[in-house]
């Protein structure tokens, strides 16, 4: 899984520097290139209202678009100067709110420019939204078709893989279902432009924020696509307001307000392994420019954590035996989602009660035995107290590799706890 | 003909029920949702603090629900539909009190049901994706319960109908059970073909629908027929607020962000010929007692709005 992190609020497009090296330090290897970032939504909003310039006489973009290639080039090529490879690129795009229906031609421009941009990066992926402003429901499908069709030409000669994108339709300020949130027929788009283009020109990219806005089943829309979700856009928000928040940050009443339970259930299912990319220009616009460097630090923790969590079975997989430690309640779970696909020897616990005893079908035993394991057995440690116990077993001298099992995000729960063990 | 209706909670009370069907009638409604489970509430139920109302046997409440059933005739309202207390199991509650919801609740609001002579009932889908992993196992257990209700339905000539429901995770309410009309579509018509007779439909409910996001002229057309019954109402697309249609807008423009026009579409489609329902008891205790006829007669006269725009050709 390739992690990446978002530029938007964070890469300044005409002094990239800062920004970069910020990503880069707080160890990032790929970044998501939004290019609204040197094309922003206000511009393409504004287009024809305002024939001043820009103040450095750079002129507009949407007159320019071909400029997209040297704007988009600077920023490849300091990204790659900083040592960050870009792995998505996103083309322009206007706003859900948007009532510009005028710029579909301008926007096809800006997109085709936005192949060469991805071209020239080294990019593999270039997300595109569908055309919408303006287009009834009736006729959406085929200026869609035919537009994707045209992009893929393009494409094809650069080798980009075009992702499509879940999308939100605006409804008189309320944001509802729009082009492709229906997972069955993103698929069918998918598949159907696949087929057209005779050959896997098309992918999918999955928007968490947009899944969230419609308050989908995330697990149901994450298994639909399986087989085509090359990226997943990983942003929090409220469910209700459209911003790109940091993951875990957006909660009420102690709970976060978007369903990570069902995201990471459906790309754990699927063993998603593609790229992962953590937007959140939002928050990142509102921290001050001193914090931002611990803020994207603390970035590249959560999408850590989030490949951690989505690869966990993986992780189980990895390895030809296994044992546990801890005999609660996160042991109980290891044993109802995953005791029958990666069944452990033993488990054990420093309890001295426990030992002998038979916990849920498994064994407790001293953690003593634990060195007389074989070398490739590794230990999951299922017990919060991780790095307490990861220390001590490493001043008993155990080599094995040792893993931390979670049962925050599992794939089914008990509907009770056990207490007091 | 397209008929209206409305839910006869905060308007029909026990001790005089034949007013609050006149109150329906003079509003210009001809049709009721009997809200059975204003005598069960959820609240209580989550809380394993049930009263005792389905303790009654049956004949018991056939002979407390009378004076409610001559009341209707009486105003010459029908009673199109009702409402199964809810939740009918709850996850992680007492045995005791899931048992006596299957064996005591819900078989006695059927036979609540057919003493009224109504047609459709609406019953909720378990809440349990969470605990069980996935909406598919989550729809095994509610499959088992209707399962157990389906052969007294088809004996008595009533249709349960599954309605969207939505959950919630922190105070973000997200999709709950069948709000994927599609697997809603095969299993209605998977299980009506077990039991050889119409024993499941659906209730499309507004609100709920407009909380979750769901494009309603393409959940409705993909439903089709299989639609029964609605519970319509509006709100902000946060809450479940149960409020009159038209009500909220979220930019300056103030045009209602409800997709009022894709529900006229989407019934007008599907030809739809049930009836209009309006589940918006909280508008009636909303306003002041002196203006609920107004309020009532308001929600009656936008329903006469919809059916317009639903029949028109």
């Amino acid at each position: 899984m390739h992690i990446s992190c978002g530029t938007q609020g964070i890469v300044n497009s005409k002094h990239p520097g800062q920004g970069i090296k910020d990503i880069a330090l707080a160890g990032f290897q790929n970044i998501f290139l939004d290019l609204s970032v040197v094309c922003p939504v206000w511009e393409l909003e504004n287009v024809g209202k305002s024939a001043q310039k820009r103040g450095n006489g750079a002129s507009w973009i949407f007159e320019h678009p071909e400029e997209m290639r040297s704007r988009g080039g600077f920023l490849a090529d300091q990204s790659a100067k900083g040592g960050l490879k870009i792995s998505v690129s996103m083309a322009p795009y206007l706003n859900y709110s948007t009532k510009r229906d005028d710029l579909n031609n301008l926007l096809e421009r800006l997109t085709q420019e936005s192949v060469m941009v991805s071209a020239q990066a080294h990019c593999r992926y270039l997300i595109v939204r569908p055309l919408t402003a303006g287009i009834g429901n009736a006729d959406l499908r085929e200026v869609n078709r035919a537009y994707y069709l045209r992009l893929a030409e393009r494409a094809k000669k650069y080798d980009i893989q075009l992702l499509l994108e879940n999308q939100c339709r605006n409804h008189n300020g309320h944001l509802i279902r729009g082009f492709c949130a229906d997972g069955r027929q993103a698929a069918q788009w998918v598949d159907t432009l696949n087929e057209a283009a005779g050959e896997e020109r098309f992918g999918f990219c999955m928007d968490v924020g947009a899944c969230n806005l419609c308050g989908q089943n995330i697990y149901d829309f994450v298994l639909s696509l399986e087989g085509r979700m090359k990226a997943v856009i990983l942003r929090d928000c409220d469910g209700s307001s459209d911003s790109a928040l940091l993951p875990f940050t957006s909660v009420a009443q102690g709970q976060s307000q978007t369903d990570w339970l069902n995201l990471i259930r459906g790309l754990r299912e699927i063993a998603f392994d593609g790229e992962l990319i953590l937007d959140f220009h939002d928050t990142a616009v509102a921290f001050s420019p001193l914090l931002k460097p611990e803020l994207i630090h603390m970035a590249k923790s959560v999408a850590d954590y989030f490949a951690w969590q989505i690869g966990m079975e993986s992780l189980l997989k990895k390895y030809p035996s296994r044992v546990l430690f801890g005999a609660g309640n996160m042991c109980r779970n290891y044993l109802k989602c995953y005791g029958e696909k990666y069944p452990p020897l033993f488990t054990c616990d420093n309890n001295g009660k426990l030992w002998g005893s038979v916990f849920e079908g498994l064994e407790v035993k001293n953690p003593q035995v634990l060195s007389a394991l074989p070398k490739d057995c590794a230990v999951f440690i299922c017990n919060i107290y991780y790095r307490e116990i990861e220390e001590q077993l490493r001043q008993m001298g155990i080599e094995n590799p040792i893993e931390f099992f979670n049962d925050e995000y599992m794939p089914s729960f008990y509907f009770d706890r056990l207490e007091n063990r | 003909m397209i008929r209206t209706g409305v839910q006869t909670k905060n308007i029909v009370n026990d001790g005089h029920p034949e007013e609050g069907f006149s109150m329906i009638k003079r509003a210009g409604f001809s049709c009721a949702d009997f809200s059975l489970n204003g005598y069960l509430l959820n609240k209580e139920i989550y809380q394993s603090s049930l009263n005792r109302f389905f303790d009654a046997s049956v004949s018991e409440l056939e002979r407390f629900f009378t004076p409610h059933k001559k009341g209707a005739e009486a105003a010459g309202v029908t009673i199109n539909q009702m409402h199964m207390p809810y939740p009918v199991y709850v996850p992680a509650g007492e045995k005791q009190v899931n048992d006596y919801l299957r064996n005591e609740v819900a078989p006695k609001s059927m036979a609540v049901c057919a003493f009224l002579k109504c047609p459709y009932i609406v019953v909720h889908g378990f809440k349990l994706a969470r605990f069980l992993g996935s909406e598919e196992k989550e729809w095994e257990e509610t499959e088992k319960f209707i399962n157990f209700i389906a052969p007294m339905a088809k004996e008595m000539g009533i249709t349960l109908c599954i309605e969207n429901l939505y959950d919630g995770i922190g105070n973000h309410l997200v999709e709950g059970p069948c709000c994927d009309a599609v697997k809603a579509a095969e299993r209605i018509d998977r299980i009506n073909e077990k039991y050889r007779a119409e024993v499941l439909g659906f209730c499309f409910d507004t609100g709920h629908a407009n909380l979750v996001g769901i494009d309603f002229e393409s959940f409705l057309t993909t439903l089709g027929g299989r639609l029964k019954v609605l519970h319509i109402h509006d709100n902000d697309g946060r809450d479940d607020l149960h409020q009159i249609p038209f009500t909220f807008a979220k930019t300056r423009e103030n045009k209602t962000s409800t997709d009022w026009e894709g529900f006229v579409r989407g019934l007008r489609q599907i030809g739809f010929q049930g009836t209009l329902s309006f589940e918006t008891a909280p508008v009636l205790s909303a306003f002041p007692e002196t203006m609920k006829q107004d309020a009532l007669s308001f929600i009656a006269r936008i329903g006469e709005y919809f059916a317009g725009g639903v029949s028109a050709s």
